[in-house]
């Protein structure tokens, strides 16, 4: 319980979209995850009062920066997992870009509480790499000075490595989702999900 | 019908720890009218049957705790308003630093007896330089924190997999990691103080600090579809990070996929 708080706080608010810039220079994960980082984090410390003013510009920094490098149909398909049987596919893609407007409202959030002040390092890569599913490890140290670890789970698709998981403090977000969202919509229908979702009412994390 | 065995068990449990530790006769009834509520129905409910056998009771449990939480959350809310933050994180760092004999002699039982010497050091540091705790010092002059409990040594020593079991007034927990809690609590300065002297202010600031540290996630958690589901997962997940030090095993995508109609042809076309 003691993580409930932190971990949902943070699962967008710091995490989830850091990640990713449009000037990658390698097309490993962990560079992946570093060079967006200082990216986006830098951008953000020095246009902070322009984004408060306007946070729809700093939505069209995170769609333009960071939904390139995240694998959201690959995440949706795993929240949906067998709830998503019989479903046609234009409902499927709704609720996936549902989701992508949720994670890039929810970060640009957390960019602006956080004021551009986190830091992120990445721990050194560790044995589990293999050549189609790898997990980055990082610490990310937020203004108060408190850490979290935020690893990312990345997979290789045929346009390079994409990220498809945030886990903070050993929560994963497609897990949480995926345990709520699945039952929701074999009880209520994929319709009634995605309305909740773009309302606003399924945000489990702020 | 487990859930009678557990109500059954838990009674005894408390039976006895009300006449040897003098848990206030009040407490103890409401725990144990609790526990007899929960026998009274059974919820066919089954989230996840291979870890939350008991979902039934739990849920029961879960319910009550709620209803607990409309007395103590306005307490929290209260000292989150009337306590200037510096005040509270002093508070949280005395009751982590409280946490360290625990760990201390967990680290010791998993034989990590280098860590062992990080957190008395850590321990000694915080409470002296410190003033008993209120200020992190050790961690400013980079001593590494652990946290060890028994539910996780026990883990370590080959016991896995333990059934979810929500706990009265303690909130989510294990059968594994309830046992080593009320185990832990005859080391811990808060539960010594309970179990020898009856006295029971520490423990119930503790509980009103914690309390207030979840006040930002209300909001989200009654927003959840399933409150009770989302408050399992992520206590299990994150108790799985803790008894793996950080570095649990990777979880299974694949499995989240296997039930993926993948090649199924869409009913639409």
């Amino acid at each position: 319980m003691n993580t409930l708080v932190r971990i949902m706080f943070l699962v967008f608010a710091c995490s989830s979209g850091n990640l990713f810039g449009d000037h990658i220079s390698g097309d490993d994960p962990v560079s992946l995850v570093e060079d967006t980082t200082v990216h986006i984090f830098a951008d953000v410390a020095e246009n902070l009062d322009e984004y408060t003013a306007n946070p729809e510009a700093l939505r069209t920094l995170v769609n333009r920066q960071l939904m390139p490098l995240l694998d959201v149909d690959y995440a949706a398909r795993l929240v949906l997992g067998r709830a998503g049987r019989g479903i046609p596919n234009e409902k499927i893609d709704e609720f996936t870009s549902c989701m992508s407007t949720l994670l890039v409202n929810r970060y640009s959030k957390g960019l602006l509480y956080f004021g551009g002040e986190t830091k992120l390092w990445v721990l050194p890569q560790r044995g589990d790499l293999n050549e189609k599913l790898t997990r980055v490890r990082s610490r990310v140290t937020l203004p108060n000075g408190k850490q979290a670890p935020v690893d990312y789970a990345f997979h290789k698709t045929p346009e390079g490595w994409k990220a498809f998981d945030v886990i903070v403090e050993g929560i994963s977000y497609v897990t949480t989702y995926r345990n709520q969202i699945m039952p929701d919509v074999q009880a209520n229908g994929i319709d009634s999900v995605i309305e909740r979702l773009g309302s606003g009412q399924l945000e489990l994390a702020e | 019908m487990s859930s009678n065995v557990l109500a059954v068990v838990s009674w005894n449990l408390l039976n006895k720890a009300s006449s040897m530790q003098k848990i206030p006769a009040l407490i103890s009834a409401i725990i144990i009218s609790l526990l007899l509520a929960g026998c009274a129905g059974t919820q066919n409910r089954h989230t996840d049957p291979e870890g939350d056998p008991w979902e039934g009771f739990n849920r029961k449990v879960y319910a009550f705790n709620d209803g607990l939480d409309k007395v103590v959350r306005p307490v929290a809310v209260g000292y989150d308003k009337i306590m200037p933050d510096p005040f509270q994180r002093g508070v949280g760092n005395f009751f982590r630093n409280l946490d360290a004999p625990v760990t201390f002699v967990n680290q010791i039982l998993q034989g990590k007896i280098t860590q062992s010497a990080d957190t008395f050091g850590r321990f000694l540091i915080n409470s002296t330089i410190g003033l008993l705790g209120f200020f992190d010092v050790a961690s400013k002059m980079g001593v590494p924190y652990y946290n060890e409990d028994l539910g996780q040594t026990m883990a370590s020593w080959g016991y896995e997999d333990s059934r979810y079991l929500m706990l009265p007034i303690f909130g989510p927990s294990t059968f594994r990691d309830g046992t080593g809690r009320l185990v832990d609590s005859y080391i811990h300065p808060v539960g010594r103080a309970i179990h020898g002297r009856n006295e029971w202010g520490m423990w119930i600031v503790r509980g009103i600090d914690q309390r207030a540290r979840y006040l930002d996630q209300d909001a989200e958690l009654k927003q959840a579809y399933d409150p009770y589901v989302l408050m399992r997962d992520v206590w299990m997940q994150n108790r799985q990070y803790q008894i793996y030090d950080g570095d649990p095993p990777m979880t299974d995508y694949d499995l989240y996929l296997d039930d993926y109609p993948e090649d199924e042809p869409d009913p639409e076309n």
